[in-house]
Formats: C-alpha cells, structure tokens, sequence
C-alpha cells in the first residue's frame, strides 16, 4: 500500500485509506476509484500525499536493506533468540521485495 | 570525564518546562497533568481549548497506530474511550512530537513503530488495556528528548562515542552522565504524577527484569522497541539491535508466527507517521 505524492496520481488508483479533512473528517472513503475530478479536488486540498492500492514502494534498494539488517544485529546475532529474531525480519524484509 | 553531578541532572530534567527552548503547549501541559486529581472533564477542556492541539489528539486516536474501528469525532469521545491514563500519555506524545523531531531525527517513527509494536504484544497476551502499553511505547524514549534538551553538547557526545565504538546509545550515556534516559524518563514522568506502571516501563525497558509494577508491560516495550529496530524503522541514537532480555523472553514466549504480525503491523501502521505530524 503504497503512499504516493497528489501530483503523482492517476484516475483509475484506489484508495487504500481514506482522505480527511483537518479535523479526522472523511473526505473519500477508502475504495474510492479516483476519477480527474477527484483528483483536482484533492490537489486543492492542503494534502501532500495519499495512500493507493498497490505493492509499497521501498526507498532502500533490497540488498541495502538487508546489508543494513546484518550491519545492525552483527553485535547480537550469537546471543539467545536473536539469531531466530533476525531470520524472521530477514524473511520479512525480502518479502516487502516479491 | 567530567561527568554531570547526578542531582543536578535530575533538578534540570524535572524542570525541563521552564527552558524557553521548550513549545507552550508543553509548558501549558505540565501545569495540568501535574495536578494530583485532575479529571477526565478538565484534561478534555484543555484540551479544546487549543484547536492545534485538539487536531493532534484526533489525528493521533484515529491512526492505525491504535486501530480503532470508526472514526472518533471528538476530543470528549476521544477521552472517555480512552481514559485519562492514556490521554495523559498521549497529550505528552503529540505535545513533544516537534522537539523530537528536531532533537533527533527519526525518534518518533522509533517511537510510533513501537507504540505500534507493543499495542498488537500486549493484545496478544491479552492485556487488559493495550493502549495503555501503547502510549508506554510511544513515550519510552521520552528522557532522550530531555537529555538532548537540557544538554545538548553532553548528549551529542554520547551519540559520537556510540557510534565511533560501536556501543548502544544506553551505555554511551551512561559514560556521558552517570545515568541514562530511562532514569531521565523515569524522574519526568514521575513528577508529573504519570500512572506507576508507565513510569515502571518507561524506567526499565533497557532492564525489563528490574521492573515491579509492570513487569509485563515493560517486558512487552522492551520487545517492541527490539523489534522497531530490527526492522529498521527511525533512528534512536544509533544503528544497533540491542540483546534480548531473557527475563523479558521468558515472560512473553513470543512465538514466530507472533513476530511476523508485529512486524507485519509495523509495515502497515508507518506510513501514517508523517500524517500525524
């Protein structure tokens, strides 16, 4: 569920959460199809970025990601239950990239 | 090294609200929570009396970091859900959201991941009140931004000597002022009369096995501050998964498929931290 900025959307992208106003108000509920009319509404709108349907998109590329997970338990990685612990997230962290 | 006087250390801290660095709405805020028998009434009035703050609390309450079903339309609502533990906790969290922020950045995505992680652990273990343990989560780091407020230099050296070692930020504070942002955390929210098992957390999340009141919760935070690191989300002073307590461990008995939810839960909840803002 990626979050992508107001000047990236396109029609046809639905929302994964819904748009609100200052005070928690929901604007567009989440499903929404976004049609070019919405989409010029929500650009008027004091929002930088929504949430739409879709695989997130990860900043780190996946072999920095998981050299910086090495990096971070390479103190650790012996001790009880952690080595268990990093598998876990490792296999959690290459599933963010399938 | 000239290490700071322990007394003092702990006078500057309880007096945090008076440096002028430090926003008025926290200020405001220390004058009401400190109160010995405030009222759900009075904290909700304070509450609306400040729209931006008001903003805050809602947009706090309605995130996926509590995961509430259906919306929840006012401050009144807000506290009467959640009771006055939990707004206390939350107000202090949105009031230092900016001061973390400029304090040290990626602090609060720390903390919003494991405000995240600690809510889904003690829903596993079937606490009575998760959000309580959640708002414990958000504020675990709280003494960070005190240390940093009060002593900047002191604070910056101790993230130098962290990194340049390879030490967690725990023991590098310990070098810088005989004491650490637990103990730092702990003094504020004790002043500021804040209910004994958050302070319990908040004191001993480094060391769940020293905790009294809250063992439990504390041990659940101290995972979920483990697990926020391991995957990666914020910044808390350095870049080093910490040793998992046995005691904590033993307590929980955390299971694989257990892990994967939390940091699955992360993942979902961590794009709203800039919504929050």
């Amino acid at each position: 569920m990626p979050k992508i900025s107001v000047d990236k959307l396109e029609p046809g992208m639905k929302l994964a959460r819904p748009v609100t106003g200052p005070n928690g108000m929901v604007l567009l509920g989440e499903g929404t199809e976004l049609t070019e009319k919405w989409i010029e509404r929500i650009r008027d709108m004091d929002v930088a970025a929504i949430y739409v349907d879709g695989p997130p998109v990860q900043t780190l590329s996946r072999e920095e990601a998981l050299a910086a997970l090495d990096a971070r338990f390479a103190p650790v990685e012996d001790k009880p239950r952690m080595g268990d612990i990093k598998k876990l997230v490792r296999e959690h962290i290459e599933s963010l990239y399938e | 090294m000239n290490r700071i006087d322990p007394k003092l250390l702990r006078h500057k801290v309880e007096s945090i609200h008076t440096l002028p660095t430090v926003p008025g709405v926290l200020k405001r805020l220390s004058s009401v929570i400190e109160k010995p028998q405030i009222t759900i009434v009075e904290i909700s009035a304070f509450i609306a009396s400040d729209p931006a703050l008001t903003s805050k609390v809602l947009k706090m309450v309605n995130s996926a970091i509590y995961g509430f079903p259906g919306r929840i339309a006012s401050v009144s609502h807000a506290t009467m859900l959640l009771g006055l533990n939990v707004i206390k906790g939350l107000l202090l969290g949105v009031s230092v959201f900016e001061l973390m922020q400029k304090t040290m950045h990626g602090l609060y995505e720390h903390s919003l991941a494991c405000a995240v992680a600690s809510r889904v652990l003690a829903q596993k273990k079937n606490l009575r009140a998760p959000e309580e343990v959640s708002v414990a989560g958000l504020l675990h780091d709280i003494g960070k931004v005190i240390l940093i407020l009060q002593f900047p230099r002191e604070y910056e050296n101790a993230m130098k000597e962290a990194g340049e070692k390879g030490i967690s930020i725990f023991e590098a504070e310990k070098n810088q002022f005989a004491a650490t942002h637990a103990d730092a955390g702990g003094w504020l929210t004790k002043k500021w009369r804040f209910p004994l098992n958050l302070i319990d957390v908040i004191e001993y999340h480094h060391r769940p096995a020293l905790a009294r009141q809250a063992p439990l919760e504390t041990a659940i935070v101290h995972m979920a501050d483990l697990l926020a690191r391991a995957r990666g989300f914020g910044f808390a002073g350095e870049d080093l998964v910490p040793e998992a307590s046995p005691v904590a461990c033993e307590l929980l008995k955390l299971s694989d498929q257990d892990i994967r939810e939390v940091l699955q839960e992360m993942e979902d909840s961590m794009g709203v931290a800039e919504d929050i803002a």
